[in-house]
């Protein structure tokens, strides 16, 4: 499959290389401008030159071609005869007064010796023409020991060139096949994924009560969003709600993306999420990634960058790979979820060699944004359909941290900074939205003044006048001094 | 790694699978689509027929990876309709004096 797709990157290749060098694209300026013979040094040159020893000229106007080869005019097209074309006596040098005239129509004063511009001849009257032929036979009689020279062929109209045509025609139709084929080759992966882990005495089938996206027994175990995407669903499970897994595939029902996977590889992934009880989950921000991976999420991830830290290797005690990195919240909490069974199975030196290549990241989190906040969240690169076995120990961390998850409970000391911490966040977040609605009251304010001072504009000096009277008494009121009136019997 | 023991699997905690409603900004931007109808208003506004091919070809394209009908539709009915027009009209009108295909 690939050395077709290579065959056809190459053809279409090479397809744009002779379009772009196809002569029918150069359009080329027969005038130049500024390389016209000098008329003094041209007429020294003829006084030099012995006259018998130049070739004579078989015409002596020159035409210059307005349009490249290989483009027809629709003037060449026409029936009139072209100059060039008829044969010409050697031993006659043609005069001047031979030469053929421009029509009157086209140019009112025509100079002879100016080479520019020649205008399009057009067929002479037929009276001229039968005198003509008269001097023409005249010519030849006298002429007919000499040879004829042969006509010149007239060039053949070159035909259209289909280059654009054919090229894309043929990359959609190209495109059009990739779309089935690619489409079945993604089928096919997640059909095998689905096959090896979600059909009967599977792993999601001995976790979960639910299986697929719909309801009741004969439910679609696949959800198709879209030509690379695949959703399986499971619910029923003890501390969990519901897992959600998105197959994000290549996108090889696309040749253009297709081709743009060859430059820029990419994988097929898989993303578990994991909805969690409230009570069954304790305060936890934890995620494995490699090294790369880590610092991104770290910087992009809200919980991470909030509460939690690239923690540095333990001594004294079994860890991950070199190649991976620790986010936690507490060391403690790290210790405890990266058990020995784990490192074991998936992240020991040895067993990461084999497995660890298909292991991309691993998130849990109390704070996540969103609609659920207590989630797990795991991403795994899958491999083709014929060696989805390789993925069942990765696969196999998604039922076993919802059980080690849902069973753990902080220790008091870490329990309480976690609390402290998501305090002040909370109490960050509520000061600024405090803050925000400060903002949009001072707006509000400033909008109001400004009205009312655009109406005050709107008003007339007589109702100014007016107003300004009324401040003034109120002033005055308020200026003078109380008196308390008591009455006295 | 093996589960435990007990099973723990609870059908009356099972909840069926409820697609989240999709907001249309969250959905990606269909690159192609925009794309399609750039090169469709070129190859009609300037006669270019390989701007009209290309414009088809990237109305394919988004045809393929198109996800929400109704978002989606707009855009590329939009796109396929400048491509058809300008194919139409550089190989079925008369060529206009001084254009170059």
């Amino acid at each position: 499959m690939v050395k077709l797709f290579s065959l056809c990157i190459s053809f279409f290749l090479l397809s744009l290389l002779f379009l772009s060098l196809s002569p029918s694209y150069v359009l080329a300026d027969p005038h130049f401008e500024g390389f016209e013979p000098e008329i003094d040094d041209l007429e020294d040159d003829d006084l030099s030159l012995p006259l018998t020893d130049l070739p004579l000229r078989s015409s002596l106007l020159t035409k210059s071609d307005p349009e490249p080869a290989g483009i027809s005019s629709p003037d060449r097209d026409s029936d009139v005869p072209d100059p060039v074309d008829e044969p010409l006596d050697p031993q006659s040098p043609p005069s001047v007064s031979d030469s053929p005239k421009p029509s009157p129509t086209s140019f009112s004063y025509w100079d002879e010796d100016e080479f520019e511009g020649l205008p399009i001849e057009q067929p002479q009257e037929p009276a001229q023409q039968s005198s003509k032929s008269a001097e023409d036979s005249a010519t030849t009689d006298q002429n007919s020991d000499s040879k004829p020279n042969s006509p010149i062929p007239k060039p053949a109209n070159v035909s259209k060139s289909y280059t654009v045509e054919i090229v894309c025609g043929s990359f959609l139709v190209i495109f059009v096949i990739n779309y089935f084929t690619g489409k079945r080759e993604n089928e096919n992966v997640a059909l095998s994924w689905a096959s090896k882990f979600a059909t009967k005495d599977s792993i999601f089938e001995r976790n979960f009560s639910l299986l697929g996206v719909g309801e009741g027994e004969d439910s679609p175990l696949l959800l198709k969003e879209g030509q690379n995407i695949f959703k399986f669903y499971a619910s029923g499970r003890r501390y969990c709600q519901g897992l959600l897994a998105t197959m994000e595939l290549k996108s090889r029902h696309d040749l253009i993306s297709r081709l743009y996977n060859m430059v820029v590889p990419c994988k097929d992934e898989i993303s578990f999420e994991v909805y969690m009880n409230d009570d069954a989950m304790d305060h936890i921000i934890f995620a494995v990634a490699r090294k790369k991976a880590a610092k991104g999420m770290q910087k992009d991830l809200n919980d991470l960058q909030r509460f939690a830290g690239i923690l540095a290797p333990p001594s004294g005690r079994k860890w991950v790979p070199e190649e991976l990195s620790v986010i936690s919240e507490s060391k403690e909490v790290a210790a405890d979820l990266i058990t020995e069974t784990v490192l074991d199975q998936v992240f020991g030196e040895k067993s990461f060699e084999k497995f660890g290549k298909y292991f991309i990241s691993m998130h849990f989190s109390d704070q996540h944004p969103g609609m659920h906040k207590k989630m797990l969240l795991f991403k795994f690169a899958l491999p083709d359909a014929n060696n989805m076995a390789d993925i069942s120990r990765l696969v196999a961390l998604v039922p076993y941290y919802i059980d080690a998850i849902g069973r753990y409970k902080l220790s008091s000391q870490a329990r309480s900074k976690a609390e402290a911490a998501r305090s002040k966040a909370a109490q960050e977040a509520y000061k600024e939205l405090q803050n925000a609605r400060q903002e949009a009251l001072q707006k509000r304010k400033a909008e109001k003044k400004k009205l009312m001072e655009e109406a005050e504009a709107k008003l007339g000096a007589e109702a100014l006048r007016r107003k300004e009277a009324k401040d003034r008494a109120k002033q005055m009121k308020k200026a003078m001094p109380k008196i308390k009136m008591s009455r006295t019997r | 790694m093996s589960t435990p023991a007990n099973d723990p699997r609870q059908p009356s905690a099972a909840k069926p699978f409820v697609s989240p409603p999709v907001n249309p900004q969250d959905l990606p931007v269909d690159y192609s689509g925009f794309i399609a109808v750039v090169f469709g208003i070129a190859g009609v506004m300037f006669r270019y027929k390989l701007s009209s091919w290309l414009a088809i070809i990237f109305c394919a394209q988004s045809l393929a990876n198109m996800r929400n009908i109704e978002n989606d539709l707009k855009q590329i009915s939009m796109a396929m309709m400048f491509a058809i027009m300008g194919l139409v009209t550089n190989y079925l009108s008369p060529m206009r004096p001084g254009t170059k295909s």
